[in-house]
């Protein structure tokens, strides 16, 4: 008999869980006025991880899809624009070294390659600003809309820096108030199978036993379902990314007025990297680092010189970082979501994104029934397979095109940690740059092709281009090129200041349209 | 400049000020904030339209005067209805609810307008005139709000693009701006209708919408203008 999957359980309320119940609650409104349940179960004893405090624009659509209000999700959840990332001391080490990777793609990007035009030309400006203005933005504080766009439109592309402790409390209200999210709040005992290895049910201490047609396991590091129960293993990366602790610590402003960065700083250290979140009450940072190139107290003390003498009493909370994912995401009738499925270091924000583009690609495959949910499973793994290696390689991608001296850097840049499609890249973008009809073609791509050249050529990179490439697409990238200059000026007249706008949005609200 | 202080009737027992329209002080605002009050005044005359307070976000109700930057095209008639804001000019309510006045205002001095106070001190008919103009403007603003917050609660606002093509080939495209969306309110629930009609504001809503075909009236308006103005620069 064919049996329909109708009941959905989620175990986990992180932000990972609760994404993924409104993602697939959302989805499903119509089919949930009849027989389709979803329920998120979680342990009202273990506390949530909630470190990602940095989301892609993808974040937008999602929320609006779920019904939420941004203005609610502003006051809600601590929330500030992100504009993209601006990574300091990753090249030479320099006081002045930086580069933006920014969220807008590059000006006239789907009719012409901007890359070869600046390579050839004088380079006065970086390739950044060249073509697209959210560089200068970001440098001059400024938001990426105005009071007046309506909520979740941009004048620049943006995604949220948020306050991961309060964005899981507010979805699981958004979801059980609006969505029909059922909400149980119990502790795992133990997983109950089926003779062909399915999971038919959970034990809980305080709920009894819960069944169900299809497991969401976002029980975090644990993976009490896919790692524990089906026995998946993790396949780790540390070979090729070294992080494996980080330290964090909440900064509280000098001024409530004082100005808020509407992008990540993420600035290079000694045996890795430090990051800043500018939260409308505080700054989020955190050193991430190797604990085989330095000490916890070292590392401590290279923080502490950083955020300088706002860090004066206080203490530091440690993060251990394993870097890597299952060696299957869908096994069976268990998919595994959030940390429950990886974990790679927060240098470009993926966590919250693949939380995204996974529920999503479940609940936009649902299976009917349980006889085809092995084809989706397949499916889902291909996925996740491609998206944690293109992410691992676009992480390495900044470690690899170093000049650094220390030790931690000198190792990344050791061919023998670098994936080897990596390497074919490296070795093919010496000649030709990174562009479409390169290998970034899926649908959803994370990191497309122009996060590639923001990096390359933020960090130095350099391709060969010869002397008639050019001569074909001359006028047009002028053109483009030309229009940037005027854009950003335009811009920079018009937008307000991000902590303006914040503060405006708690005030006056945005309008939905 | 802005130098609001309260009114005073000692202190500004000589002022007097140009209130009404004139050649000096056009009323060259092109959108006017209104409210609900108004609309059937107005809809005999002006598109009634919604835009965003550029500094709050929030939306408010205006009438338009002109397609440029300050400009008034009724200036030549002077029998059109002045909104209530037009008229307030200098004053305001301060948040006590007691009289307030822009002394920077150029509208006021010594010399030339209306008084304030009769020589007895009492309020001339000019100042129980705006007085009249702010009463009515408070409440007013409240219901307004109340009913731009049900249209937008309802969905019934949608942006409207206005292009205009004028004859001596100058082209005008109106951003920002919104009215009531005509197939949302096809879809609103029988209950809700009522519920707008016991409200007053199913009469508001056909009132805006009726207001949109002032837009080529107007329209047509300034075209006899600028045709009028390339007719003289034509003329040797």
């Amino acid at each position: 008999m064919v049996r329909p999957i109708r009941n959905i359980v989620i175990v986990g309320g992180g932000t990972a869980g609760w994404l993924t119940a409104g993602i697939i609650a959302a989805r499903h409104q119509g089919r949930m006025k009849a027989d389709f349940t979803v329920t998120l179960v979680e342990s009202p004893n273990i506390p949530i991880i909630g470190v990602g405090e940095g989301t892609w624009p993808t974040l937008r659509t999602t929320l609006e899809k779920m019904g939420v209000s941004e203005t609610e999700f502003f006051r809600e959840c601590d929330a500030a624009f992100k504009q993209g990332a601006k990574f300091a001391r990753w090249t030479t080490g320099e006081k002045h070294d930086f580069y933006y990777h920014p969220l807008m793609l590059p000006q006239g990007f789907a009719q012409v390659n901007l890359v070869p035009h600046w390579l050839r030309g004088d380079q006065s400006r970086s390739f950044c600003d060249a073509v697209c203005p959210q560089g200068e933005l970001c440098e001059d504080g400024l938001a990426p809309k105005m009071i007046t766009t309506p909520e979740y439109q941009a004048v620049a592309n943006y995604a949220y820096h948020l306050d991961a402790g309060k964005f899981a409390p507010f979805l699981q209200r958004h979801c059980t108030a609006k969505l029909g999210v059922r909400h149980v709040l119990a502790d795992v005992e133990s997983v109950e199978m089926t003779e062909q290895g399915d999971v038919k049910s959970i034990r809980t201490k305080q709920a009894g036993e819960i069944a169900g047609d299809l497991f969401v396991d976002c029980t975090g590091f644990a993976s009490l379902l896919l790692g524990k129960a089906l026995g998946v293993g993790f396949k780790s990366c540390s070979d090729i990314l070294f992080c494996d602790t980080a330290i964090a610590m909440q900064v509280p402003y000098a001024a409530p007025t004082d100005p808020m960065a509407s992008h990540t700083i993420s600035t290079a250290q000694s045996a890795g990297w430090i990051w800043d979140i500018g939260l409308p009450t505080r700054r989020g940072t955190g050193y991430v680092y190797s604990s085989r190139h330095i000490s916890d107290e070292a590392a401590e003390e290279e923080l502490r010189r950083y955020v300088g003498p706002m860090a004066k009493g206080l203490s530091p909370r440690k993060i251990p970082i394993r870097s890597g994912h299952r060696e299957t995401f869908w096994k069976n009738n268990c998919v595994a979501v959030g940390l429950a499925a990886g974990f790679l270091e927060p240098l470009e924000s993926s966590a919250i994104v693949l939380v995204e583009l996974s529920a999503k690609l479940i609940a936009e495959q649902m299976p009917a029934n349980r006889e085809v949910m092995d084809i989706v499973a397949a499916r889902f793994n291909e996925v996740g397979h491609y998206r944690w290696g293109r992410i691992i390689d676009f992480l390495k991608l900044h470690y690899v095109l170093t000049q650094r001296p220390e030790k931690f850097w000198r190792d990344n840049t050791d061919p023998a940690t670098v994936p080897s499609r990596l390497k074919n890249l490296l070795h093919l973008w010496k000649y030709q740059p990174p562009w479409f009809l390169d290998e970034f073609d899926r649908l959803e791509e994370v990191f497309p092709a122009a996060s590639y050249q923001y990096v390359l050529y933020g960090m130095g990179f350099r391709t060969e281009i010869g002397p008639l490439d050019n001569a074909g697409t001359e006028s047009v990238a002028r053109k483009f090129m030309d229009e940037n200059v005027a854009i950003t000026r335009k811009l920079r007249s018009q937008l307000p200041k991000n902590r303006e706008l914040v503060r405006k949005i708690h005030d006056y609200g945005l309008q939905p349209i | 400049m802005t130098n609001v202080v309260f009114l005073d009737k000692e202190a500004h027992r000589d002022l007097r000020v140009q209130g009404g329209t004139s050649n000096e002080f056009p009323d060259d605002q092109r959108f006017v904030q209104v409210v609900v009050n108004e609309f059937p005044l107005l809809v005999v005359h002006h598109p009634i339209l919604l835009t965003k307070d550029s500094d709050t976000g929030a939306f408010i109700c205006g009438a338009v005067f002109g397609f440029d930057a300050a400009e008034n095209l009724f200036r030549d008639e002077p029998d059109a209805y002045r909104p209530l804001n037009l008229r307030r000019i200098p004053f305001f309510v301060a948040g006590g609810g007691d009289l307030a006045i822009d002394l920077d205002n150029p509208r006021v001095g010594t010399q030339k307008g209306q008084r304030l106070f009769d020589d007895g001190g009492a309020p001339t008919a000019y100042l129980q005139g705006v007085i009249a103009a702010l009463g009515e403007l408070r409440p007013g603003a409240e219901m307004t709000k109340i009913f731009i917050d049900t249209l937008l609660k309802l969905k019934l606002i949608g942006p409207i693009d206005i292009s205009l093509r004028f004859d001596d080939g100058e082209t005008r495209n109106l951003l920002g701006l919104y009215t009531i969306d005509p197939d949302a309110l096809r879809e609103l629930p029988d209950a809700t209708v009522v519920e707008l009609f016991r409200r007053g504001y199913l009469n508001l809503i056909y009132l805006m919408m009726a207001s949109l075909k002032q837009v080529p009236v107007l329209a047509q308006k300034k075209n006899r203008l600028l045709l009028g103005a390339s007719d003289a620069l034509a003329r040797p």
